[in-house]
């Protein structure tokens, strides 16, 4: 029999395997994945276009050649339809070729702040020059400044210019986007007089990008949306785009580009959809985590991946947005908040910093940001205390047989009554995989059901559990009920993956508790970020050991919790000296190191019977 | 089978570490010599696990629990055995290669490796090719046994043994690698003589490498 080949479709984070001969649409109708294919897979239209980014496919056909032209082509790009892997590959499905957009989460719980953004808009109604009236260009609109309140400009030789030209084509009316500083005030941007000023704020996670367009005069959100991070191509978790970065210098810009790229075209879209010029974004701030702060600033990423994991920059950034080729307005600024450590970032402070409401001196409260890598900090008595716990992607459905992202027709929730399974899947669709709330949620229902054990041991005599080359699985969905026409499973190993994730969380969150010296009743208010937090089943959470067992009251799941501070700190400069303040006291405790962290993590790896 | 190395043996098995540590007392006090309790009741009870893992009952968290069960029973015997009864198997010098902290998977494995009689040297973790080969020389090992976690720390295993190359030591031992991102295909190479998927099959590749 021929090999089998695999296909690893990005960014959905599916793979499947098929046989020699197969194209790529349908392998990606078999992995469940909905592309678009307009002509139903003949080649004539070029909906169901991809790009391969690792491994051989056949060569281009005619067809692909007058439907994409040369420059998509050398570009990687293909038509699904027409491509035939013959090795393993891996592509990157575009976003208009996906039928239904992945869940990318936006929103999170808003707080009030006082409004002071770093920019401001300035109206000028200016005199025109005559022989009477002699003054520059510039000394006249300095004067107007000082009216109102602001010192004199200051800015590059090109955009003095264009406001000089600019006020000449429009009777002397313009309205100008300053940032006003002790001395001077920094032009940032030449706007029509009246014309809106708005900012960016951007929460850059490993796999999605949540952006938000923020009018900054009076603070209302234009628009929100989301799309998938580019770099998942190079690799799924930041340390295998670490390597990637490491091979050099074109690597390390190629993340950093390809992640610009995609903003700038999310930028273009929302522009066209909202009326408004990119001239008229005059602030960004953008959070992530340590990583991504580094390759989105490009900086270099090597002390990240190797011991003792230190980040480049720690401090607050603050640096024209053009420099590394933001498409904004001419002299906007990028602020990022300072990181904690390598692998708690600028996307924990900002998180803190928005969940600030609950933090109180009289308070003990945690805040948990569940990923790949689970950021916890401890706020007790004016201490902040923080660590990270590697507990891996099983959230993220990797690692896991039917694993899968958030996306249309994952079951994030099953029940178990009598025997009988009834999975409930994102947008209804049939089931095509679990995501990382699906597995948490089956293995609590699991372990009620008493299909497991407090081992993760599968009961045998369930009839839902079954041996496959020996090794044991719980049927969740059977073939005949799936959208792909295959059994999705759960298996031995994948409890296993949950109980090292479980415990990986509660082990450093318990070692915080240690370290501060206090009982885990003492936390007042456990706090759980992130949008894996917010879809995740907090009872399953508490029945699987990952959270203590607290009155359920204290739990609060505020969603999408660096988003909202990052646009805190877009509107207001107070909380970003906020960030800068809480960073300063930060204790950081590195797990990896801890005497008893192996033991503690061993400790919370079987569940409660 | 004695009844006390029987409960030793299955405290092992079950993971149960303040139940080994009071069965070692008890079968230590009835008088059974240190090398029987290790070798008949540990390293017997590790074996088991190491089966009952190859056969997909156990996994890593049972693993973790019974090897640390094995531990805190080795701290007592330790200082009871002869130098004969320890490390009959071989020696072993194991570490996680510069630039990478995660210990969680070399301990597991230095554990199965104590567990199947060997004789184990923990270098700890973040370990330079300079200290890999001065502890070579020191401790004169049958094989040197690396681990790394992070596709980034993985490269560093190349320099270890290119290092040790150099030191004209690679003769002299057998090199075993493994980790997460690590693979069989990665082994070759670099030149390393073993690999292994997981602790339990680590016992099996040292064992290998020295016949």
């Amino acid at each position: 029999m021929p090999k089998k080949i695999l296909v690893n479709l990005q960014p959905i984070g599916r793979r499947v395997e098929v046989d020699p001969g197969t194209n790529l649409l349908e392998a990606a109708q078999r992995a469940g994945v909905e592309v678009v294919a307009s002509c139903g897979g003949v080649g004539i239209c070029s909906t169901c276009k991809m790009r391969v980014v690792e491994g051989k496919v056949t060569s281009p056909t005619l067809t692909e050649e007058e439907e994409l032209g040369q420059e998509l082509l050398a570009a990687g790009f293909r038509l699904a339809c027409q491509t035939e892997p013959l090795e393993n590959v891996r592509v990157e499905i575009p976003p208009e070729s996906l039928v239904a957009g992945q869940r990318v989460q936006v929103e999170g719980r808003e707080g009030q702040v006082s409004f002071d953004p770093a920019v401001a808009a300035v109206d000028l109604d200016l005199s025109a020059p005559s022989l009477e009236d002699l003054r520059a260009d510039m000394t006249r609109v300095n004067q107007e400044l000082a009216r109102q309140g602001y010192p004199p400009l200051t800015g590059s030789a090109a955009l003095l210019g264009e406001l000089s030209l600019f006020l000449r084509r429009s009777g002397w009316k313009a309205r100008i986007a300053i940032r006003p500083g002790p001395a001077s005030s920094e032009l940032v941007s030449v706007l029509p007089h009246g014309a809106r000023i708005a900012g960016l704020a951007m929460d850059i996670g490993s796999t999605k990008l949540a952006i938000f367009l923020l009018d900054l005069q009076d603070g209302a959100i234009l628009y929100q949306g989301g799309v998938m991070n580019p770099q998942i191509s190079f690799g799924e978790d930041v340390v295998s785009r670490i390597a990637y970065a490491n091979k050099g210098d074109a690597e390390r810009k190629q993340l950093q580009e390809r992640l610009v790229e995609s903003i700038n075209q999310t930028l273009a879209e929302l522009c066209q959809k909202e009326g408004i010029c990119q001239d008229q974004i005059v602030d960004v701030v953008a959070v992530g985590n340590t990583a991504i702060h580094h390759f989105f600033t490009g900086l270099p990423v090597e002390p990240l991946g190797e011991a003792p994991y230190t980040p480049v920059v720690a401090d607050a950034l603050n640096f024209p947005a053009r420099q590394i080729g933001l498409q904004v307005a001419a002299g906007a600024y990028v602020y990022l908040p300072p990181n904690i450590a390598g692998y708690v970032g600028a996307d924990h402070v900002s998180a803190l910093v928005a969940t600030r409401s609950y933090i109180n001196n009289a308070h003990t409260s945690l805040l948990v940001d569940i990923g790949t890598n689970t950021e916890i900090s401890l706020i007790h008595q004016g201490r902040v205390l923080s660590c990270s716990c590697a507990s891996g992607p099983a959230f993220e459905g990797a690692h896991i047989r039917d694993g899968m992202r958030a996306a249309p027709g994952a079951i994030e929730r099953i029940h178990i009554e009598d025997g009988a399974v009834r999975p409930v899947t994102i947008q209804g669709q049939p089931a095509v995989g679990i995501c990382g709330s699906g597995i948490l949620n089956a293995v609590a229902e699991m372990l009620d059901a008493r299909v497991l054990n407090d081992r993760g041991v599968l009961n045998g005599k369930d009839a839902r559990v079954r041996q496959v080359n020996a090794k044991a699985e719980f049927l969740l969905v059977p073939a005949g009920d799936t959208g792909h026409g295959r059994d999705i499973v759960v298996t031995r190993r994948d409890v296993n993956e949950l109980q090292l994730a479980k415990s990986a969380i509660r082990g450093g969150l318990e070692i915080l508790m240690k370290e501060a010296d206090i009982p885990i009743e003492a936390i007042d208010d456990f706090i759980v970020a992130g949008a894996f937090g917010t879809y995740l089943d907090l009872n399953s959470a508490l029945r699987v050991g990952m959270f203590p067992r607290l009155p359920v009251g204290r739990f609060h799941q505020v969603g999408n919790a660096a988003g909202v501070g990052a646009r805190q700190m877009l509107l207001s400069r107070a909380v970003r000296q906020e960030a800068e303040r809480i960073v300063g006291g930060v204790e950081y405790v590195e797990l990896t190191t801890y005497p008893r962290f192996h033991d503690v993590f061993v400790e919370f790896m079987y569940f409660e019977p | 089978m004695d009844s006390n190395l029987k409960a030793i043996y299955e405290s092992i098995v079950e993971g149960d570490n303040a139940g080994v540590q009071a069965n070692v007392k008890v079968a230590l006090e009835a008088g059974l010599p240190a090398g029987t309790i290790l070798n008949d009741g540990l390293i017997a009870g590790m074996s088991e696990v190491g089966r009952l893992f190859e056969e997909g009952e156990y996994f890593v968290p049972e693993m973790l629990i019974s090897a640390r069960a094995m531990k805190s029973a080795m701290a007592i015997l330790k200082p009871l055995l002869s130098a004969g009864e320890v490390g009959a198997a071989g020696k072993v010098l194991i570490g996680t290669v510069k630039g990478d902290l995660h210990d969680i998977g070399k301990n597991l494995v230095g554990l199965m490796l104590e567990g199947a009689g060997f004789q184990v040297i923990d270098l700890g973790s973040d370990v330079s090719a300079e200290k890999f080969i001065e502890a070579t020389k020191e401790h004169a090992p049958d094989i040197v046994a690396m681990s790394a976690l992070l596709t980034t720390t993985m490269v560093n295993m190349r320099s270890a043994i290119t290092a040790l190359q150099e030191a004209g030591l690679r003769g002299k031992v057998k090199i075993m690698i493994g980790g997460a991102p690590v693979t069989e295909a990665f082994a070759q190479q670099i030149g390393a003589d073993g690999y292994a998927a997981d602790a339990s099959r680590a016992v099996a590749t040292a064992k290998a490498l020295l016949n």
